[in-house]
């Protein structure tokens, strides 16, 4: 069974694929098909909402090489409990604030979000020890 | 060992290959005065990425790419695993992924378009089907 920790991961892998599936149609309406399916040597460099989706896709990605190590150890060493649940779900809330709150530039929200995702992480990583 | 495990370690080799597949012809190119350089802008002139060989290039940005690949389908292996949740067709899933990536690399390096973009999704699809079938 996925326990509730496993749960949240999957749906976190899901919401990155999301991003970027929105950032790679951002690519395509500002780039076209033609030079995304070439080798891309020459360089293009995309500007706003498409360069935002590219800064939140990076960030989430960071925040997942952290995320995912946490929920790996307390899985693995039988160490969930009601506080590890609470702070994987506060990390795949603050993330899914976050995406929206980077693409439509809200600013504070993002910056809060992404404080909230962090913490919870670091949290994740104590209640493992 | 699992067939998604097994996938999965080949797949972190795969990312240390293709480290060295890029970082052998870039030290060539470039030198080690600017790869062992702290590497700041106002000395480089402009990004080492910029200065390397198409070929090169082709090969650093298939590297990065296999970086983003790879997390996705880490979690999902963690995941099918963990939750004892891996079955045939999960096992063929992971198989897939690692034959996309595998041959993405050629895809990239001899431009060959669209099928790069095609074999990209294959992998990705792979993941993603992966992760669903986690909640199945």
């Amino acid at each position: 069974m996925l326990s509730d920790e496993l749960s949240i991961l999957a749906l976190y892998g899901l919401l990155v694929a999301v991003t970027l599936v929105l950032q790679a149609t951002g690519y395509m309406n500002k780039l076209g098909m033609g030079y995304l399916m070439s080798s891309r040597d020459e360089q293009h460099t995309v500007t706003g909402m498409t360069a935002r989706l590219d800064r939140a896709l990076n960030n989430s990605i960071v925040a997942m090489a952290l995320f995912a190590p946490a929920v790996l150890i307390i899985v693995l060493r039988d160490a969930s409990s009601a506080q590890t649940i609470l702070m994987a779900q506060i990390f795949l809330l603050a993330r899914l604030v976050y995406v929206p709150a980077y693409i439509f530039g809200i600013i504070g929200v993002r910056t809060l979000a992404w404080g909230a995702g962090f913490v919870a992480t670091c949290v994740l990583f104590l209640l493992a020890l | 060992m699992t067939a998604e495990l097994t996938a999965l370690a080949l797949a972190g080799l795969l990312q240390g290959a293709q480290f060295a597949l890029m970082s052998i012809p870039a030290n060539l190119e470039l030198g080690p005065g600017k790869t062992m350089s702290p590497r700041d802008p106002d000395r480089l002139g402009k990004p080492l990425v910029e200065q390397v060989s198409p070929g090169t290039g082709r090969l650093i940005r298939a590297l990065n790419n296999h970086f983003e690949g790879l997390i996705l389908f880490t979690l999902a292996v963690v995941v099918v695993s963990l939750a004892d949740k891996t079955s045939g067709l999960t096992a063929t899933f992971a198989w897939t992924y690692l034959t996309a990536r595998i041959l993405y690399i050629p895809a990239y390096y001899f431009g060959l378009s669209p099928w790069r973009s095609l074999i990209w999704f294959v992998g990705f699809l792979a993941t993603m089907a992966m992760l669903v079938l986690a909640f199945l």
